[in-house]
């Protein structure tokens, strides 16, 4: 009974009053606008409510709670949707229009169905994904080793480059403030590595002093890790969370309603 | 020495990339074989795994793409050569949507070929991708199957044999999220906060600061921090486990150890690049003090 009563309380929260609310908000902007603060209402308050309220149809295991966990998850797959229809719409356009580097979205196109159709291959042939039953790579998979992943992997590798000429350009003590960051990045760079061992390879009388005082560094940089980079990142981690709670009750509550998109007057 | 410093800090960057190339690739080629110290949140995290009883479960959700692999990859292979070593049952997922589960399936089939005995659907199973990390992982406090109704191949999970001993995550003894970005936090929020499962967390060395927070507070076992964690990993491995000590000396194939003679070599240079750019600063301006 009290599931029964779970569905029907969202198939009329997030069915039947949105369609009435986009039928009734044709003739009236005021509407328009008030049905999606609803819904959103709802959909954030349901499932803070289950949290505290134990009930059946609110937190049970098919309760109106877990519902909404399922249909996020749809939701979030429609997003990728909306990503590929925006992607096509503006390379689309940027071909039509012969923009500046219009022949990379030639390409991009040419990756995107690719890619997509490879996977949707995978998925009408049931072969899926990953590798067929005899070991050999589905199409999808052959794409994803031999372009997907070193083209990711080398666009990463590039960083390595400039972040060393970043170091050499631009990392300068020219406050107290900086430093104090470049003295504690430089040790943590130092401790996170066998940095002295390696500087005294050449050197072996060096060597036992340098694994020493490798082992000191190592323990001062795991200090700065531990406490006064930890302190911060909890502050960070506390301040951010506090922020996001606040920003989700102005949304729930219908403060923030920028989220809508609505013109003037509606 | 001033129009040297100066002629240094006007040098042309791609001398600089040259260096870099350099020393980044010759460790990676000619390996040198730097000793790695051990720390503390690495050696928690090895030996929780370790104190596992054999037909456990241990979740390994791979959160990273191939932008970090270096970094992650011998992270993830290192545990799940641990778990298959320890016979433990393992259950692997993807929650990261750009390689996410090539990178699963690639180690997985990389691993498993060191462990002839290991049988797909009985020792492992790989439950693929699933978008909306949080909220699925809401779902797997519940029911596994809501969240991933089928394996990787389409096979539903009724007919897996190791999924027949759980239902939910509950049931599973730990999770480990090899992670690149803020998947990682979500196992944490969703999963530890509220179902209690305990976590380990590989992040990338960039991600590693701030789950210091969550390692100082109790809510993770362990952590491997970037290459250096995967590095120390193999290293306790090595030592725990002869065939994997040989394994490790022998392999062509690249893993963290051998990262680390590269990335001990590449903290040189920019520590270098950083003191030489700053005495040329400091130098340029007490010269430009005197003159005013």
């Amino acid at each position: 009974m009290n599931l029964e009563f779970g569905r029907l309380a969202l198939v009329l929260l997030f069915a039947i009053i949105p369609v009435v609310g986009i039928a009734l908000g044709i003739n009236s902007p005021g509407l328009r606008a008030r049905i999606p603060l609803l819904v959103a209402f709802f959909a954030g308050a349901i499932p803070i409510i289950s949290l505290y309220v134990p009930k059946k149809f609110l937190s049970g295991p098919t309760g109106m709670s877990p519902r909404l966990d399922q249909w996020l998850i749809i939701v979030y797959a429609f997003a990728i949707l909306l990503g590929v229809v925006n992607v096509l719409q503006n390379s689309t356009r940027k071909i039509a229009r012969r923009e500046s580097g219009w022949p990379f979205s030639i390409v991009l196109l040419v990756g995107l169905f690719a890619t997509g159709g490879a996977g949707i291959y995978g998925a009408v042939s049931r072969h899926g994904i990953t590798s067929l039953p005899d070991g050999t790579a589905t199409p999808f998979k052959w794409i994803q080793d031999q372009f997907f992943q070193p083209l990711q992997s080398t666009i990463f590798a590039l960083l390595a480059f400039f972040m060393a000429s970043a170091a050499f350009r631009a990392f300068r003590a020219r406050n107290t403030e900086a430093t104090i960051l470049l003295f504690a990045g430089g040790l943590v760079m130092a401790g996170r590595v066998p940095l002295l061992e390696f500087l005294a390879a050449p050197f072996p009388p060096l060597q036992p002093a340098a694994a020493g005082a490798s082992q000191a560094l190592g323990k001062l940089t795991e200090w700065i890790m531990d406490t006064p980079n930890g302190a911060a990142q909890s502050g960070i981690i506390i301040g951010a969370a506090l922020g996001a709670s606040s920003m989700a009750i102005r949304v729930i509550l219908g403060i923030e309603r920028g989220y809508l998109g609505l013109g003037r007057g509606e | 020495m001033a129009n040297v410093l100066d002629k240094l800090l006007s040098l042309d960057r791609r001398w600089i990339f040259l260096l870099v190339l350099l020393c980044v690739g010759t460790p990676i080629v000619l390996p040198i074989g730097l000793p790695v110290a051990t720390t503390g949140s690495t050696r928690a995290a090895f030996d929780y795994i370790e104190a596992l009883k054999p037909g456990d479960y241990v979740w390994i959700s791979f959160d990273y793409g191939p932008s970090s692999a270096p970094e992650n990859d011998p992270m993830a292979e290192a545990i799940l050569r641990q778990c298959f070593a320890k016979k433990i049952r393992v259950i692997v997922c993807a929650f990261y949507p750009l390689g996410g589960l090539g990178l699963a399936t690639n180690s997985l089939a990389k691993v498993t070929a060191q462990f002839p005995n290991v049988r797909y659907g009985e020792d492992y199973v790989n439950l693929g991708y699933k978008d909306g990390a949080a909220a699925a992982m809401r779902r797997l406090g519940e029911n596994i199957a809501e969240a991933f109704p089928a394996d990787v191949n389409g096979t539903s999970l009724t007919q897996i044999p190791i999924m027949k001993g759980v239902r939910s995550i509950r049931q599973v003894q730990l999770v480990v999220s090899v992670a690149t970005g803020v998947i990682g936090e979500y196992w944490i929020t969703q999963v530890h906060s509220q179902i209690g499962t305990p976590i380990i967390i590989g992040p990338t060395a960039v991600a590693a600061p701030k789950y210091y927070a969550y390692l100082n507070a109790g809510q993770l076992v362990g952590m491997l921090g970037g290459m250096k964690g995967a590095a120390e990993y193999e290293k306790l491995l090595s030592a725990r486990y002869p065939d994997m000590a040989r394994f490790y000396q022998t392999t062509r194939g690249f893993t963290a150890t051998k990262g680390m003679d590269g990335q001990t070599v590449i903290h040189a240079v920019i520590i270098l690049f950083i003191l030489i750019g700053n005495i040329a600063y400091m130098s340029r301006r007490a010269a430009q003090k005197k003159g005013a």
